[in-house]
């Protein structure tokens, strides 16, 4: 092959990127509902012709490694039958997607009669049909139970959007006109990032773009080729576990064995056990997905990250197993609860060849709403717990990061204020600050967890849906260090204390409850004996440990 | 020559302090000289007796005619950057200890999660709480205990605390309790700069209004230091009218306002750019404009619409938020120092990081080994070995042709012109994305606006920006150097008053906003009439930040007089409604708007600057060649150097050509064209 102009490389790749931030810049700008408006949970990337990924803009990391699938998925649907101006749709976790609310549009950008590039954008929907509203059921069985399912389907057609498929869609949501909304968004920023697509092909020819296309991706396989033979070959294992299946089994193992080589690595789940009855099962896409973003944790620089570098990442699973989920498994837990779990069962394994790089146990995610009949305005409305997410996981040179939350999103969205919690609903906040020797002890101390406490002052009673992780199963210590603590939450009520469980629901609130939440930590890494004695007194004189943890755990003596 | 009634701009940059001086007559003096980070008011004083030099009087002479003298400065920028503030305490509501640490749940870099934990500006052991609480409607829930405070405010004082921040839930519904600290602190006798969240921000949001008033104290007192005594040399010195601070919002404020709300001065720099730029839109009559500031290590870029640069509300500054409004400036890491270097999959890139003024990029000879953007300039010709900031640095070719071949050329097995032309495309590929980005960002096309560029190495990138952004043409202005210094004398006084509301705009009824704007203006206008300003002078800009009701982020709705004589509400769901929908394309109809903060800036104008204009001349820009010079485009040709000072007004110039100055040069393709306008700048055409 004719040598590629490396100018034209770079330039093309900044330009592939800056494509992508368009394209999530025009979702933002015009999309409906506040999942997506304010929590950003979407993410955009550009595909070359073979569905692999060349650019994403900086989002929802587990979104990234996903998408393939979906396109694939696409393609092989309208195998030959695709037209200039076509725009795709689906959401089917059996059909390459995740789970059924993160709905993805992707257009592919002909030029001289062929498809060179796709643009895809996958946007979590607020509510997608099913049993709940906002598509999290711990109580479903089966996956037509979690919503409405979208195999692959032509939603534009040479340029024709078919209004006919958006009100079907739309008609089987809970909020239809934000649905509407919200799609429309999509296909109003998938086509910008066509048509700049298009300006790119006239300027450069299919051809120079093609050679840029291989180039970048061989870059990112050069990349984590590099960062591979770092490490000590060999072969690791790793496990880590789940609180619950949801239905009366704890402790449910994901297991995988790392064959690491000089410039591949076998990611091996066979183990795992088969798929259960309720949400927390993981498609095919969800668990490549995962496993992709914990080795973007693990490399030295995560700009360089594309799908050229999980092309020396093979990832074997068992059909039917909780990693790769077959029908009618439902699933919508996957991306949240399992996604952490098989993220931290890779990091678990590569503890040993990549100690330098890996981080201990963080917090899990442990959600719930409050329904109420009354905010400020006098409506019905429906509370997100969005704050206290929890610590993050010590690594071996830095303490982890309190109040930073789950791995598969961390630090994703500001939570709201606590002023404006209170301006809008009914509800008091009372405490939210650190927890004090919450965090995993180690040479690097775990991230703190939070209290955060939480008087419900309406009139009537409201009700509260849970749905959630990391109450049996501690955010674990890594290379001698210790375990973080669990999240612990209680309703107080006139002196009583009722604990409050993962996947509760319907639980009554009374009038003057109080909701106390202390979230979990992150765990430790190395032995806290070998701690800085001037940062076991910092923490103690910070209130971060207490002097007795100070003396029974890190010996600090006097 | 009569320079009464002067006016002087005074920009303190990282490396160079700039100063400029206009007269009456629009005569523009202009000097340079070497900042002084110890003591920066040092560099200020010799920069002054180097412009009274040039108009050849005594610096008490020059100061005593001065009547206008407007002073921007990094050091409250530096404080924060170097991490040398005060030494804080904060007082908060019991069970919010934490406010600062929690951060909102939030990280820069999210992907690398191996980054060092940044403690607070105020760490643990000096955040105190108290019991107190007023409600989320500034009802007082509970009452302020003072022995608590008392306590708790002794103790402090023991830990030689330079600056107390003092932040309580819902101040800016009820500020009472955090004002009856300040009291206390008053009544103990300590002198410490008191910091109250809801006067630096009265605006929902505990974290926003914690951190800015935060970063205020931890700048406050060095800034008010500082000002004092460069106050005092000045007056020792013959100048005896107040002294204005320029402020990140594009406005001034004197010097004892800008102490106590020293946070807005901390993006202060860059506004001058921006402002100048407006000054120059506004003389050309150009509606939409965006500035670029090329400098060493960054770019900055702002958005002028209606010669008036764009505004945001918060600004993050690596992990510390501002949330006062100042001008929407973002910042590209790319710059002449900005180093290009092979990524690890083996793609050339160009920065973030920077070679910094020491060692400097390789051809300035200080044992700099990384080939910087400025090394490849060299290379291809486009900067001038001789003329480079004024000759005062001699460049060496070989080193940056040595740096280059190796970590450029040799791997990537190109020439070492090839790869410098390939640094050089790069980064004015990056410019163009990040204009394009805040252009559509905003919905607007870049198009349709004209490109102002400034800084050093600007010049040499505007012509292959503009082609690839078809942007119809740029505007280098002839006083590129000192542009902020300029940007500062085209400003106004400027304060910012705001009053949270927090109702749907359906609950509100019309004399009660009426009620709330009239507060704050009495507010307004004392305020400027205490320093001298009568209501003609005075210019207030109404606005109401609105959004839905569930929603976080709020629009910016502009409000006018007359609107305020309506007895309904009806025209600002209106006006909500046509903001909102021109931004996000949809408007959710059956929703009411909401009130988050109604917004009064209120300006003191000071007299307009205006340059002078000059008659057209001859085309032929012959007279102010010097030469030939070959440079590298696509191959090696021969290009006429013209010397900026010297082309007048009108004249033209056709590439290949290089205009050179002492701290520029602007590059002209074979296909481009240039000309220069009535007041002097450069205009460079397009060749699409």
């Amino acid at each position: 092959m004719e040598q590629l102009n490396p100018l034209t490389l770079a330039v093309v790749r900044h330009k592939l990127l800056a494509v992508t931030e368009e394209v999530v810049d025009t979702m933002s700008r015009t999309c409906f509902s506040p999942l997506l408006n304010q929590s950003r949970d979407f993410s955009a990337v550009i595909l070359d012709a073979e569905a692999r990924v060349l650019a994403q803009a900086e989002r929802v990391p587990i979104h990234m490694g996903a998408m393939p699938f979906a396109v694939e998925a696409m393609q092989s649907a309208f195998s030959g039958n695709l037209h200039d101006g076509d725009v795709l749709m689906a959401n089917d976790p059996y059909y390459g997607g995740s789970h059924l609310p993160d709905v993805t549009l992707a257009m592919p950008v002909w030029f001289s009669n062929q498809i060179c590039f796709w643009v895809a954008l996958r946007a979590h929907q607020g509510d997608i049909g099913g049993m709940s509203a906002g598509g999290y059921s711990p109580g479903a069985r089966e996956i037509w139970h979690e919503g409405l399912r979208i195999p692959p389907i032509a939603f534009v057609e040479k340029g024709q959007q078919r209004e006919d498929v958006l009100r079907m869609i739309c008609e089987n949501t809970r909020k239809p006109d934000d649905t509407r909304g919200d799609i429309l968004a999509q296909l109003a920023a998938v086509r910008i990032g066509a048509k700049r697509l298009q300006d790119l092909l006239q300027r450069y020819g299919e051809d120079e773009l093609a050679k840029c296309a291989k180039g970048i991706l061989d870059a990112g396989e050069t990349a984590m080729r590099d960062q591979l033979a770092r490490w000590k070959s060999g072969t690791y294992h790793g496990v880590s576990y789940l609180d619950h299946d949801g239905c009366g089994n704890t402790r449910i193992p994901i297991s995988c064995k790392v064959q690491l080589g000089d410039d591949q690595v076998t990611v091996d789940f066979t183990d795992c056990p088969d798929q259960v009855r309720s949400f927390i099962n993981s498609p095919i896409a969800n668990t490549v997905a995962s496993v992709n973003v914990a080795f973007m944790y693990l490399s030295d620089d995560q700009q360089t990250q594309n799908q050229g570098s999980s092309r020396v990442i093979n990832v074997i699973t068992r059909k039917g197993s909780i990693v790769d989920s077959v029908m009618p498994a439902p699933v919508t837990g996957c991306t949240t609860l399992s996604g952490s779990v098989i993220i931290e069962s890779v990091l678990r394994a590569m503890e040993e060849p990549a100690s330098e790089h890996v981080m201990a146990g963080f917090a899990r995610r442990f959600r719930f709403v409050i329904a109420g009949k009354e905010d400020r305005n006098g409506n019905p409305y429906i509370w997100h717990y969005f704050s206290n997410r929890g610590g993050a996981g010590a690594n071996k040179n830095e303490d982890g990061w309190s109040n930073l939350g789950v791995i598969h999103n961390p630090g994703g969205t500001p939570s709201p204020s606590v002023e404006r919690t209170e301006a809008s609903f009914p509800l008091q906040v009372e405490q939210y600050e650190l927890r004090t020797d919450s965090g995993g002890p180690g040479k690097s101390r775990g991230g703190l967890g939070g209290t955060y406490a939480l008087r419900y002052i309406g009139e009537t009673p409201a009700v509260l849906n849970a749905a959630g992780e990391g109450v049996e199963v501690a955010p674990y210590g890594i290379l001698g260090g210790y375990d973080g603590v669990t999240h612990n939450y209680s309703i107080q009520r006139e002196g009583e204390l009722i604990s409050l469980g993962t996947s509760d629901n319907e639980v009554e609130i009374l009038p003057g409850d109080l909701i106390v939440c202390h979230s979990a930590s992150g765990g430790g890494c190395g032995n806290p004996n070998e701690r800085d004695k001037d940062l076991i007194r910092r923490d103690v004189e910070f209130e971060y440990i207490s002097k007795e943890v100070a003396d029974r755990i890190y010996h600090l003596g006097e | 020559m009569d320079i009464e009634h002067l006016r002087i701009g005074i920009d303190i940059g990282g490396t160079f302090t700039d100063l400029v001086s206009i007269d009456e007559s629009g005569l523009i003096c202009t000097a340079k000289t070497l900042s002084t980070p110890e003591d920066p008011s040092l560099g200020v004083m010799t920069g002054l007796e180097l412009l009274a030099k040039k108009s050849t009087q005594s610096l008490s002479s020059l100061l005593k005619k001065t009547t206008l003298l407007i002073h921007g400065t990094t050091v409250a920028t530096n404080l924060l950057v170097e991490r040398k503030g005060a030494k804080l305490a904060m007082i908060s509501t019991e069970g919010f200890r934490d406010i600062l640490e929690l951060r909102e749940g939030t990280k820069a870099n999210r992907y690398n999660l191996r980054t060092p934990f940044p403690q607070p500006l105020i760490p643990r052991p000096m955040r105190h709480t108290i019991k107190e609480r007023v409600g989320w409607s500034g009802l007082i829930k509970e009452s302020l205990n003072l022995a608590e405070l008392e306590t708790a405010l002794k103790e402090l004082r023991q830990h030689n605390v330079e600056g107390l921040v003092v932040c309580f839930l819902h101040s800016h519904r009820n500020p009472s309790h955090e004002i009856e600290v300040r009291k206390l602190v008053k009544e103990l006798g300590w002198k410490v700069f008191v910091s109250l969240s809801h006067e630096v921000l009265s605006r929902e949001g505990e974290y926003d209004r914690a951190s800015t008033a935060t970063v205020n104290a931890y700048v406050g007192p060095g800034l008010q230091g500082y000002l004092s005594k460069l106050e005092r040399r000045l007056e020792k010195s013959g100048l005896n009218i107040p002294l204005l601070v320029m402020q990140s919002t594009g406005g001034v404020l004197p010097i004892l306002e800008a102490g106590q709300l020293a946070g807005g001065s901390i993006n202060s720099g860059p506004a001058g750019g921006a402002m100048a730029a407006g000054m120059f839109s506004a003389m050309s009559e150009i509606p939409l404009a965006v500035s670029y500031d090329m400098g060493g290590t960054s770019t900055d870029i702002c958005l002028i619409k209606g010669s008036v640069p764009l505004e945001r509300h918060t600004t993050e500054f690596e992990d510390v938020k501002i949330a006062v409004p100042t001008l929407d400036i973002s910042a590209l890491g790319a710059g002449g120092g900005s180093i290009a270097h092979l990524d690890r999959g083996g793609i050339l890139d160009l920065g973030p990081s920077s070679a910094g003024a020491d060692p400097g990029p390789a051809c300035y000879g200080k044992g700099g080994l990384e080939p910087t953007l400025t090394d490849a300039n060299l290379i291809l010709g486009y900067i001038s070995t001789e003329t480079f900031l004024g000759g005062e640095l001699s460049l060496s070719i070989e080193d940056a042709q040595n740096a280059i071949q190796e970590r450029i050329s040799k791997p990537l097995n190109l020439a070492p012109e090839l790869a410098a032309i390939a640094i050089n495309a790069l980064a004015s590929s990056r410019i163009a994305e990040g204009i394009r980005a805040a252009t559509v960002r905003r919905g607007l096309d870049p198009r349709d606006f004209s490109l102002f560029a400034f800084g050093g190495a600007s010049g040499l990138h505007a012509e292959a920006v503009i082609n690839e952004l078809s942007i119809p043409r740029a505007i280098i202005p002839r006083e590129a150097s000192v542009l902020s210094a300029i940007g500062f004398l085209s400003t106004d006084v400027r304060r910012d008053y705001h009053r949270s509301v927090g109702r749907p705009i359906s609950d509100l009824d019309a004399n009660e906003l009426r009620s709330v704007f009239t507060e704050l203006e009495a507010e307004a206008k004392n305020n400027l009439e205490a320093q001298g300003f009568d209501s003609e002078n005075m210019k207030l800009v109404h606005s109401l930040d609105c959004r839905y009701a569930r929603q976080v982020y709020t629009v910016n709705v502009r409000a006018y007089p007359s609107d305020f004589e309506c007895d309904e509400l009806n025209w600002l769901t209106a006006e909500f409604e046509t903001t909102y929908k021109n931004l996000f394309q949809h408007i959710h109809d059956t929703e009411p708007g909401f009130i988050d903060t109604c917004n009064l800036t209120i300006f003191g104008t000071l007299p307009r600057l205006a340059l002078p204009k000059h008659e057209i001349g001859d085309l032929d820009p012959g007279k102010a060649q010097k030469g030939e010079r070959n440079i590298f485009i696509s191959e090696w040709l021969s290009a006429r150097v013209y010397w900026f000072e010297e082309l007048s007004h009108g004249m033209r110039v056709q590439g290949p050509a290089v205009i050179d100055s002492p701290t520029t040069s602007v590059l002209i393709s074979p296909d481009g064209v240039a000309e220069v306008d009535a007041y002097g700048s450069l205009h460079l055409y397009s060749n699409l």
